[in-house]
């Protein structure tokens, strides 16, 4: 059913992890995946994967969502890594038949991007699942908020992607709902041509971006009743503050990225 | 003679196969007779609205079976879909599921799919909104520009269009004033005697039931706790309350005049068997 969708993937817990300050994680993970992309050998990528792999023990988020989060990728994977052993010729010939030449510069460089990926989408849905998404969206908006000095108004950004968040789940049941209803007036979703189903999208369609917009004016009388006016000298409950850890970690991820460097200029790169 | 429903040990779990697993409706059995106005009552979340929407099949049960007029409605696709138009479910707020350009369209909707011819459709939803009240003239209006009891009632004729021969109706008056309450209340019983069909209805008033059922099916807890009678489920207000339901005010009124002593009725359910009652009782005082 519909309703068991889950958007956002936020895995509630009180790790080390949980605990960062969301900019800091932010930036951090965007590091991360930055330094992801300059490793170029297998040792500067295996401290990347041992960091993704400890900091997923860190989390305490069970291995079982994790591996949840990489099920998406598989075709992407088997897809990338066959392409590369296939494609990519030139050291020891391992097999030879017809014009198909497995090397082991195609192995390597299949082995070599699978990881790279899987440690990518690991660390970043690491960051999805120990932050709310209205965290995220908290961080997010302190980070861009110099922006300000461009007449951006990172706030209404941030506030517009909070709100757009909490009616997801919303609107997911709303859709549940107006699909029942016209089930019940023999409506059929699931037959017929494609043109025919998009067709019989309509009568789901209208009357879901009818009681968005009504839920959108509510909300709207509702926020002005409260006296909303926007960013400009609004305070928060939440302050965001840096604690100790959070520099731990800046000084966990400075020192990963020192190694990879050195890592990459001692030894001799895959691609 | 079949049943209208009948409805065999069926339960039905949410978030099947997860730690948040709850049963919805849990094994319950009951039967539903043709002809008969049954209300559901039942307080948020008793699984009230979950046991209706197994009626006409928009949900499958986890275990159980589900029969209209002797028939397993889940016996094959063709059969589920007739289901649909025998069994016209009315959702809570229907207005909501309002989409065509015109009035007429949208009750149109219903009969179109039971691939109905032009003249048939036409029939149907002229027939349809004189039963629910949808004046002539809003017929080739916009359905969003009709107010707010006005799209109620074009919603409801878009269910009834489809002459089901059993209409559910969940919380038919809900947000309605207490005019459009008996306008509609009126509504469903003129519907039922001119048509003879079976309806059912969800409700969280005990006094609307009061008015209109031949039998009240009380759930609590995902399964049935009491059925019967209006007298019969009314008597035991104790245990409705257990259940976070409540007997109507009027009957509260009565119990109350009774503890002080005045000698009138316990079972006064609606505002008209009250004032009948306290009629009965001043008269008697006069003759004496």
């Amino acid at each position: 059913m519909i309703r068991e969708i889950t958007i956002g993937q936020y895995y509630p817990g009180k790790s080390w992890l949980h605990k960062l300050d969301p900019r800091m994680k932010l930036i951090l993970t965007l590091a991360v995946i930055v330094v992801i992309f300059i490793c170029k050998n297998f040792f500067s990528l295996g401290v990347i994967a041992l960091t993704a792999v400890l900091a997923a023990a860190v989390s305490k988020v069970p291995a079982k969502m994790i591996l949840k989060s990489l099920k998406p990728i598989v075709i992407i994977l088997v897809f990338t890594a066959v392409l590369n052993i296939f494609y990519t010729a030139g050291g020891d010939v391992y097999f030879e038949w017809w014009k198909i030449q497995i090397t082991e510069k195609g192995v390597n460089t299949a082995i070599f991007t699978m990881v790279r990926i899987v440690s990518l989408v690991v660390i970043s849905s690491l960051l999805t699942y120990t932050t709310t998404p209205t965290m995220l969206t908290d961080g997010l908006e302190r980070i861009l908020s110099p922006l300000k000095v461009f007449k951006i108004k990172v706030h209404t950004l941030a506030m517009m992607m909070t709100l757009a968040l909490r009616f997801i789940p919303t609107l997911i049941e709303e859709i549940d709902r107006i699909m029942n209803a016209q089930k019940a007036r023999g409506a059929d979703l699931e037959t017929g041509s494609i043109i025919q189903r998009a067709k019989a999208l309509i009568p789901i369609f209208i009357p879901l971006m009818v009681s968005s917009f009504r839920r959108a004016y509510e909300l709207a009388f509702a926020m002005t009743c409260r006296c909303y006016t926007g960013g400009d000298g609004r305070t928060r409950m939440k302050q965001m503050k840096l604690a100790l850890r959070d520099f731990a970690a800046l000084a966990a991820v400075v020192v990963i990225t020192g190694g990879i460097i050195v890592l990459n200029h001692f030894f001799e790169a895959v691609l | 003679m079949t049943h209208a429903i009948e409805i065999k040990n069926l339960t039905h779990y949410y978030s099947k196969g997860t730690v948040q697993q709850v049963a919805a409706i849990d094994n319950v059995s009951l039967t539903i007779e043709k002809g008969e106005l049954v209300g559901i009552i039942g307080h948020t979340g008793s699984g009230k609205s979950t046991l209706i929407s197994h009626f006409n099949g928009l949900l499958k049960p986890d275990s159980g079976q589900v029969l209209v007029d002797g028939v397993d409605i889940h016996k094959d696709k063709e059969t589920l879909r007739n289901t649909r138009f025998k069994v016209g479910l009315c959702f809570q707020y229907p207005e909501y599921q309002l989409f065509e350009e015109t009035v007429f369209k949208d009750i149109a909707f219903g009969p179109k799919n039971m691939k109905l011819s032009d003249n048939e459709v036409k029939e149907r939803v002229m027939k349809a909104a004189a039963f629910a009240g949808v004046k002539g003239e809003h017929l080739n209006k916009s359905p969003f520009d009709l107010s707010g009891g006005e799209k109620r009632r074009a919603a409801i004729a878009g269910v009834l269009a489809m002459e089901p021969q059993i209409v559910i109706f969940d919380e038919p008056a809900a947000g309605l004033d207490p005019k459009g309450r008996k306008d509609l209340v009126e509504l469903i019983a003129n519907y039922r005697r001119q048509t003879g069909s079976t309806v059912i209805i969800v409700s969280h008033s005990m006094e609307d039931i009061a008015s209109m059922a031949d039998r009240v099916i009380v759930m609590n807890n995902a399964s049935v706790a009491m059925q019967g009678t209006v007298d019969e489920v009314y008597s035991r207000g104790d245990e409705l309350r257990s259940m976070g339901l409540n007997v109507p005010e009027i009957t509260e009124i009565f119990s109350r005049l009774r503890a002080r002593g005045i000698d009138v009725p316990a079972n006064i359910y609606t505002v008209a068997d009250g004032v009948e009652a306290i009629k009965n009782l001043t008269s008697g005082r006069c003759s004496e």
